[in-house]
């Protein structure tokens, strides 16, 4: 069956850039290279929602995750400073 | 954060954003998607419209823009449209539908051939729903934006 | 003594979690509900939109919708009211 055999490929290809964009958002020390990491893990989330057939959470992940939260992280780095302070 | 590239690269996106998320918002009763996804990809436009200019320039932008106005329409829209269903039931009843008023037109039955015209109340609260969500989160990463320590932009 | 009281507690919840992996349905075949099919076959005449999950969002739990929108007017007029000092003159 090719189709099922497309739709996990799928599944495992997400799997892994979910988890590698995770552990990249936080292993970064720069903090812009994680805001980034972490608007490509809510990417990969709503591809995921989508091909289980949620295209409304697909959306909403899409626009909130992608968009919204990385901007004001974004905004808020660049209040303050971009580099991760160890103490 | 205002080179060449993403001023032009804004300037051809914003517009087609803003055109995606008010069909989202006017679709929801018909395509995956409503007031709080169109909202979203909505207020996303104007966020890369705030944060790809200068902070002399947003402020001149949206010093006319009524977002606080908007968001408290939205909610009260919303309030009201509830209401309105006490006219013929209860509360949030479907009062609109299939009564020849604007979105009233009668719903087919079966597979989605797509009329805008339907959809009675829960298109209006689509409508007010997604003023509300893009009028807020637009607000709010305004004020974020404005906060701004710095004055010239370094990056 | 800590120690081996945490080292419980984490083993304790590991095999939670084994037990939970154990049990789960398999994958895409979530378990048959009333409500669905009640919903997928009368939605289009009660709610009168094409759209079934519109009509889930606005007409069948309209109320929750209201507490949403409620809680999003919240946060936004607190985040306005909390960073108005800052932000010049604007709004």
């Amino acid at each position: 069956m090719i189709n099922e055999t497309f739709f996990w490929t799928i599944q495992v290809l997400i799997a892994i850039a979910l988890l590698g964009s995770s552990i990249a958002a936080i292993r970064f020390k720069n903090l812009i290279s994680a805001v980034i990491a972490m608007a490509v893990f809510s990417l990969a989330l709503s591809v995921e929602f989508y091909v289980l057939q949620a295209p409304d959470v697909a959306i909403a992940e899409a626009g909130v995750g992608a968009g919204l939260t990385t901007a004001m992280y974004l905004l808020a780095i660049r209040n303050t400073t971009d580099e991760e302070v160890v103490e | 954060m205002t080179t060449t590239i993403i001023k032009t690269t804004t300037r051809l996106l914003a517009p087609l954003i803003l055109v995606f998320g008010s069909y989202i918002i006017l679709h929801g009763h018909l395509t995956p998607g409503g007031g709080f996804q169109g909202g979203a990809v909505f207020a996303s436009g104007l966020i890369l419209l705030i944060v790809a200019n200068v902070r002399d320039k947003v402020q001149k932008l949206f010093e006319k823009t009524p977002l606080t106005q908007l968001e408290s329409l939205g909610a009260l829209g919303f309030l009201g449209i509830g209401l309105l269903g006490l006219m013929s039931y209860t509360f949030l009843k479907n009062a609109i539908a299939n009564s020849g008023f604007l979105f009233g037109g009668t719903t087919p039955q079966g597979i989605n051939p797509g009329y805008l015209n339907t959809g009675g109340t829960l298109s209006y609260l689509n409508i007010f729903v997604g003023t509300k969500v893009l009028a807020g989160l637009t607000s709010i990463v305004l004020i974020f934006f404005l906060i701004l320590r710095r004055e010239r932009d370094e990056w | 003594m800590r120690k081996a009281l945490g080292l419980f507690a984490f083993l304790a919840f590991v095999l939670f979690l084994f037990a939970a992996t154990i049990s789960l349905r398999p994958f895409g075949e979530p378990p048959h509900a009333e409500m669905d099919s009640y919903f997928i076959e009368h939605a289009q005449e009660e709610a009168s939109a094409n759209n079934v999950v519109t009509s889930v969002v606005f007409d069948y739990r309209g109320f929750d919708t209201l507490g949403e929108a409620t809680v999003l007017f919240t946060a936004v007029s607190g985040v306005l009211m909390a960073l108005r000092h800052y932000g010049g003159k604007e709004k």
